[in-house]
């Protein structure tokens, strides 16, 4: 029997416009890092990245295809540089996002705001947002990122070696001297982390004491009086800026001999990739602090 | 009304000299890191006498490198803002005028905003030069478009400078919403005016020019008194106004651009300090040049040194300081001294 035209078309419509829904076989609710119920069709096949270490976090859990969208300052892997860009930490490109359609996306409280992601909501694209505040905050934000996007078995596998690898710094810096340390991120004012912060979290973890561990403020900045007075051993210098001159900062720190760390040639520059973003590498990022705390220890 | 003589300039120079010597070894006494003040003095003298010893390494290195510098830097900033500050009001009749008043310091915030978006590094004197380059633009400009049939007017002036500022304000708002979050800190810290990375290079550097505009204006201080009162008496009088403003317009703006190209925006000194020394030693500007140059270095130093100690070992903006002490004192000023009409 022939169809009629109109009803077939009849049917198409009805086939094209149930499709989208045909092909996630669910929605399934989540509670994200904030307290926020968000509901994400099941799994997400369209996502985006607003913020590096989560776009690190999702190559890593072996997704690729399925990010359709990144931020500027996402660098890492490479892929992630080929992605299409929808804006930065503060500044996002909504129409992109919106010719997008993404299914998930996901933000970070360490970055976006929370107006970023209550427009995202508005405008009907499910927005998962995680806090990471410290190492076992990183291991639970991949824990978490692995059930939204349906890689639970990948997540796990990143866990156990990071944690893995964290007991072996732990183990290997047991009872070596602890010496003080300075965190730089900043030339202009100059810039340390205190607590709260990533980087006073691994200058811990790695054997070491943060000289500013006691300040209250996550980003304090300290005179240079008070850094001579607190004369640390080793300097550790964040690479924050690209464009930054590292010899003209050692030039500045060789003028103050009398801090141990400028002394002994202790004066170390560090990717700050590794060690202020809430990645999977940040354990490549503790490894790093520890040989450099404890040379003899680690030239085994 | 008691006219002025010599004999009381040098008074008064030397007394506000004193103080500012005081205040010059208080900064250098106090620090978030405690050093004995009598160490701390002797460390200076010595230094400035050219003997050796004294001290630790580190407290030496606290007292020389950190502290002196930074009293030295913020005298000759503070000195040349409050003279700047008091040749725009004269130059521009005008009470509320100020050394930012035409520009020059945005001017010289594009400048440094470009230099450090380029990533030259803070720690060179490339940032410093930039930024007086920019300022040196804005000079130019300002005085170009300020001009009406070939002399420069009081009000037109005003107009050129407001509005180019304006401009330039615009343009500083652009370069930091395009910058990134790094660089962003970097031009926020400048603009809001610093001390901490003061150094005898730098010093070196600006003295002359402070010293020389400082020189050119004194000796047209007569001159500057009988402008005031009127452009028409002034001429019979045989100033040449036109000359007058001319070279005020340059060397109060070298000053200011000096000044801000080394330590950013510091706002309420060159208002404040000027207004303050006219209440206190009269307008006559033999007496309120110089006087303005030590009050002024004495405040910004006092104000910095507080800066820096108030909640260390945290740093405030030194800014903050000049305008929460300034204030006030200036309203207390107002209200018990007979305001002497001046402009």
């Amino acid at each position: 029997m022939k169809m009629k035209p109109s009803r077939f078309f009849l049917i198409l419509s009805l086939f094209i416009s149930l499709w989208p829904s045909l092909s996630h076989s669910a929605t399934l609710k989540f509670v994200d890092e904030v307290g926020r119920k968000v509901a994400v069709p099941f799994p997400p096949k369209k996502i985006v990245s607003l913020a590096p270490n989560i776009t690190e976090v999702l190559f890593r859990l072996g997704l690729d295809r399925e990010i359709v969208g990144v931020s500027i300052h996402c660098n890492f892997p490479e892929k992630a540089r080929r992605k299409i860009q929808v804006g930065s930490y503060i500044n996002l490109d909504f129409e992109k996002i919106t010719f997008l359609k993404p299914d998930l996306v996901i933000a970070t409280g360490t970055g976006n705001t929370r107006n970023m992601v209550e427009r995202l909501e508005k405008l009907g694209f499910p927005t998962y947002v995680i806090f990471p505040k410290n190492f076992d905050g990183i291991l639970q934000s991949i824990d978490h990122l692995g059930r939204v996007v349906n890689r639970e078995k990948e997540a796990e596998a990143i866990i156990q070696e990071m944690k893995r690898r964290r007991q072996r710094v732990i183990e290997r810096t047991l009872g070596l001297p602890r010496p003080k340390v300075f965190l730089q991120i900043g030339e202009f004012p100059i810039v340390t982390v205190g607590k709260g912060s990533f980087g006073d979290n691994l200058i811990d973890l790695a054997g070491g004491e943060n000289i500013a561990r006691n300040e209250k403020k996550m980003y304090p900045r300290l005179g240079k009086e008070e850094i001579l007075k607190r004369s640390p051993e080793v300097i550790l210098i964040s690479s924050m800026n690209p464009k930054g001159d590292y010899q003209r900062l050692l030039q500045e720190w060789s003028r103050w001999k009398m801090i141990p760390a400028v002394r002994d040639g202790r004066i170390h520059m560090i990717d700050s990739d590794l060690i202020d973003r809430p990645s999977p590498r940040i354990i490549d990022g503790l490894e790093k602090i520890a040989k450099v705390l404890h040379p003899e220890e680690f030239k085994k | 009304m008691k006219i002025l003589t010599w004999k009381k300039v040098i008074i008064v120079s030397t007394l506000l000299s004193s103080l500012l010597i005081l205040v010059i070894l208080f900064s250098v006494t106090v620090g978030s890191v405690k050093v004995r003040p009598s160490r701390s003095i002797t460390i200076l003298l010595q230094s400035i006498l050219g003997l050796k010893g004294g001290g630790t390494e580190t407290e030496q290195a606290i007292i020389l490198s950190l502290r002196f510098p930074r009293a030295l830097l913020a005298g000759l900033v503070g000195a040349g803002l409050s003279v700047s500050g008091a040749i725009f009001q004269a130059l521009l009749k005008n009470p509320l005028a100020d050394p930012y008043i035409l520009g020059v310091s945005s001017g010289a915030a594009v400048g440094a905003i470009v230099a450090i978006l380029m990533g030259l590094s803070t720690l060179s004197l490339g940032l410093p030069l930039a930024s007086f380059m920019g300022a040196l633009l804005t000079i130019l400009a300002v005085f170009y478009f300020g001009r009406q049939e070939g002399k420069i007017h009081p009000n037109t002036l005003l107009l050129a400078g407001v509005i180019i500022g304006s401009f330039l304000s615009a343009l500083i708002m652009f370069f930091i919403s395009v910058s990134q979050k790094e660089e962003l800190h970097t031009i926020i810290f400048w603009l809001m005016g610093d001390f901490s990375f003061s150094n005898y290079q730098t010093i070196r550097i600006i003295f002359p020019y402070i010293l020389l505009s400082f020189l050119f204006l004194y000796s047209r201080a007569r001159q500057l008194n009988l402008i005031l009162s009127g452009e028409e008496n002034a001429l019979q009088l045989g100033v040449n106004v036109e000359n007058l403003r001319l070279i005020s317009y340059l060397s109060a703006s070298l000053l200011t651009a000096a000044s801000v190209s080394v330590c950013g925006l510091i706002g309420f000194v060159g208002l404040i300090v000027p207004h303050s020394v006219r209440l206190i030693f009269g307008p006559d500007h033999r007496l309120l040049i110089p006087c303005s140059a030590l009050v002024g270095a004495s405040f910004l130093i006092a104000s910095d040194t507080f800066a820096r100690t108030l909640l260390a070992p945290i740093e405030l903006p030194v800014g903050v300081i000049t305008a929460a002490f300034g204030g006030p004192f200036f309203i207390y000023l107002l209200k018990t001294r007979k305001v002497v009409k001046t402009l």
